[in-house]
């Protein structure tokens, strides 16, 4: 494994100068706990609708856009180009190219990293980044030996083959393939890594309980200011994510039995109340150049200052699962001559809150800092008060590709509003852990 | 007008439709006298609203995303019920079953959206010859909740065939079928059997010349055939993708899509030099015969 102080160390010096990549401005749909409000909404429904809202509030109908990225990680087959099709559904120029593209939960900010890069490199001066998940309306495949007998079935020639080919067919091919999280190299859920991950770092129930209430509770307090009003745009009679527990309480979240870890015995800590539910719901954030949105009229929220990926070896336990922000973020910093302490706002995604509290905790270890990061001691400490302030994802749920975008325009719009801090822009840090043991993360600044 | 007939609630098509058999078997009995003149109430049904989880499947079977919005369409067959109930009166004079669509103009002054509470009025209109029999002029209008809004108005013409009323002018002889010579078709489609079932599932139209082949020989077609709300609503999903606010269009049936069909189409928009759309012509035709099938219009803003 390769030593991540060799990328920390290739420094940002060499990088040519390149033109500024910003948000506008972003549009999503309240998120809802799966079989709710989007019960038979498809993804291409809230693609759409997270589509049509950004277009209306900016003004883009008509706009040919440089190119719209989106993804979704539960997709049916006949949805190949489904960002294109959302493209072609909208108000957008129908001569808008559009790619998807998947990269589990990091798929949301990698749209927008990628489409940053493509601006600041003057391939396009506007972009369209975003993601949309439904667990409700999952694809579920026919058994992988009823698809090899379909597929015989087709290339059959004569009745007398096809028949013989029918006749494989046996009682439980017919049962349905539904979509899992489960890793597909260990077998385990990803609740059930992050079990292992959080009884590793020792985190306890109550660290857990606190980070989600005071997920829901920044969530709706978020909401009770309208800081949401220029985020959101209503879809299917929601109007704010209902998951949201304002009401919630660390007594109520203590009742709840644990669901993953459950073999750990006493060391179960992981409950409904501290994961985040399945969830359906889009999001999309409008990236620019500063030409493109002065030439408009348009806002300018933040800059995408940099970004970075990482992966960790987690399928025989060295690393969590859901760990490789914890080396992505390190990296990233160091690239950009910063540390945890010029971070003025850390918005880490609530896979788990065990998977917060586990990156911090990784963080503030000096044995992990000195052997996995290859630093002095340990990297540091997050000051809780920076921290997902106003709420994430254990309270607002979890569309998977969806994430990236909300994140990006919650964060970009608390920057701008933050403006500066000790004479410099503000600033802000994303991390997303995802599937196969990856995370990206970025870097935001205030306009 | 007469005084207007207020229905409590959105009446049920499956029982219009049993009434309007009924209605067909006493009239011929006891009517000795044609009735030549339509009924002059209109009727209305009052704090109506769409079925979220209906509009949802209507926009899926014509494959476009499922908005917030209704779709052009989904109106129709929202107001159809009460059209209907104009049409299954006593006094009405044309046999409902069996009736041909002949051309739907439509016009939508604001977008509905799912959670608006409505009221749906329709009245019939324009009873007059056609030269195979009478045809007539069904108007629906959807208002919002107190009717001071007009939001949406359909006026879909129909024909009585083989029914003709002593009085009433014809047109001239036969206007001659002009010849119609197929566009290069800008899209497909492959409309299976179950095409007039699955729209009669979103909609609730379950006419029965729509449905199956035996039930559309008893109404006397050789096969079942698509609906022509159908057609029409499937070109509505794509043209324009986003709808302005304001918006019409215009489609005339020349002949019945007999399932399964395979139909082209061909669609040219019209744009400003900007790009903006103005509006699109369409028309669709047998891709194995070159028969026409509808064509029409779309437009933004309302004439």
């Amino acid at each position: 494994m390769s030593n991540p102080t060799t990328a920390a160390s290739s420094g940002a010096a060499q990088l040519p100068t390149l033109r500024k990549a910003v948000v506008v401005g972003g549009n999503r749909i309240p998120f809802a706990r799966t079989g709710g409000a989007y019960a038979h909404s498809s993804n291409q429904d809230m693609l759409t609708a997270a589509l049509d809202g950004l277009v209306a509030r900016f003004g883009l109908a008509g706009e040919e856009i440089g190119e719209v990225a989106a993804g979704a990680v539960l997709k049916h087959s006949r949805d190949f180009n489904l960002t294109r099709e959302a493209v072609l559904g909208s108000a957008l120029a129908a001569t808008t190219p559009a790619y998807d593209l998947q990269q589990a939960c990091a798929t949301g900010l990698e749209t927008v990293l990628g489409l940053s890069n493509k601006i600041k490199l003057g391939q396009i001066d506007s972009a369209i980044a975003g993601g949309v998940d439904s667990a409700s309306d999952a694809p579920i495949a026919v058994s992988e030996g009823l698809r090899a007998i379909l597929l015989d079935l087709n290339r059959a020639k004569t009745t007398g083959q096809k028949l013989k080919i029918l006749s494989r067919i046996r009682p439980k091919d017919l049962s349905p393939d539904a979509p899992s999280t489960g890793e597909p190299r260990t077998g385990l859920s990803m609740g059930e890594h992050q079990a292992l991950t959080t009884a590793q770092w020792k985190i306890s129930r109550e660290a857990q309980d606190e980070l989600a209430l005071a997920s829901h509770k920044n969530l709706a307090a978020a909401y009770g200011r309208n800081f949401f009003d220029d985020l959101v745009t209503p879809f299917r009679g929601l109007s704010k994510d209902s998951n949201l527990r304002g009401d919630s309480t660390l007594e109520k979240l203590a009742s709840l039995k644990p669901v993953f870890g459950k073999s750990l015995g006493a060391a179960a800590t992981m409950t409904a109340g501290n994961s985040t539910p399945l969830t359906d719901g889009a999001s999309t954030v409008l990236l620019a150049s500063e030409e493109w949105a002065a030439a408009r009229d348009l806002p300018i929220l933040a800059d995408v200052v940099d970004g970075e990926a990482a992966a960790v070896d987690f399928v025989h336990g060295k690393d969590g699962l859901l760990m490789a922000p914890a080396f992505a973020v390190p990296r990233l910093l160091a690239r950009n001559g910063l540390t945890l302490a010029d971070i003025d706002y850390f918005e880490i995604h609530e896979a788990f809150a065990g998977t917060v509290l586990s990156t911090l905790a990784a963080w503030e270890d000096e044995e992990f800092g000195k052997t996995r990061l290859g630093l002095d001691g340990a990297f540091g400490t997050v000051d809780r008060s920076k921290l997902n302030v106003n709420g994430s994802s254990l309270a607002a749920g979890h569309p998977f590709a969806a994430t990236g975008g909300r994140l990006v325009a919650t964060l970009a719009k608390m920057l701008h509003e933050r403006g500066q801090v000790d004479g410099r822009p503000a600033r802000g840090l994303i991390s997303v852990c995802a599937a196969g043991g990856q995370g990206v993360v970025a870097i935001l600044e205030a306009r | 007008m007469s005084e207007d007939t207020q229905l409590n609630e959105m009446p049920s098509l499956s029982k219009l439709y049993v009434n309007a058999a009924a209605t067909a078997a006493r009239s011929r009995l006891m009517r000795s006298e044609p009735v030549v003149a339509l009924p002059a109430r209109a009727v209305e049904v009052r704090g109506v609203r769409a079925d979220l989880a209906k509009v949802t499947e209507f926009a899926h079977l014509m494959g476009e995303p499922a908005r917030d919005v209704l779709p052009s369409g989904y109106l129709h067959a929202f107001a159809f019920p009460v059209a209907m109930s104009v049409m299954v009166q006593e006094d009405f004079p044309l046999p409902l079953l069996g009736m041909i669509h002949l051309r739907n103009q439509v016009e939508h002054f604001a977008p509905v959206l799912f959670t608006d509470e409505l009221s749906v009025r329709a009245w019939a209109r324009d009873l007059t010859g056609h030269r195979s029999g009478t045809q007539v002029q069904l108007v629906a209008e959807i208002h919002n909740a107190d009717g001071t809004e007009l939001l949406w108005r359909g006026v879909s013409t129909y024909l009585a065939k083989g029914v003709f009323l002593p009085g009433l002018d014809k047109p001239g002889a036969t206007a001659g079928r002009t010849d119609f010579v197929p566009p290069v078709p800008t899209a497909q489609w492959r409309l299976g059997v179950d095409t007039g079932r699955a729209y009669a599932a979103v909609s609730g139209d379950f006419n029965p010349i729509h449905l199956s082949v035996l039930s559309a020989k008893a109404l006397g077609l050789r096969r079942s055939i698509a609906h022509g709300m159908y057609a029409a609503a499937r070109v509505l999903a794509t043209v324009p993708p986003s709808k302005p606010d304001a918006f019409s269009w215009d489609i005339s049936f020349d002949s019945p899509i007999f399932l399964p069909a395979t139909v082209s189409l061909e669609v040219l928009d019209r744009r400003a030099d900007d790009g903006v759309w103005l509006g699109s012509e369409f028309t669709a035709w047998n891709a194995h015969t070159a028969r026409r099938y509808f064509s029409g219009s779309v437009a933004a803003g309302c004439p």
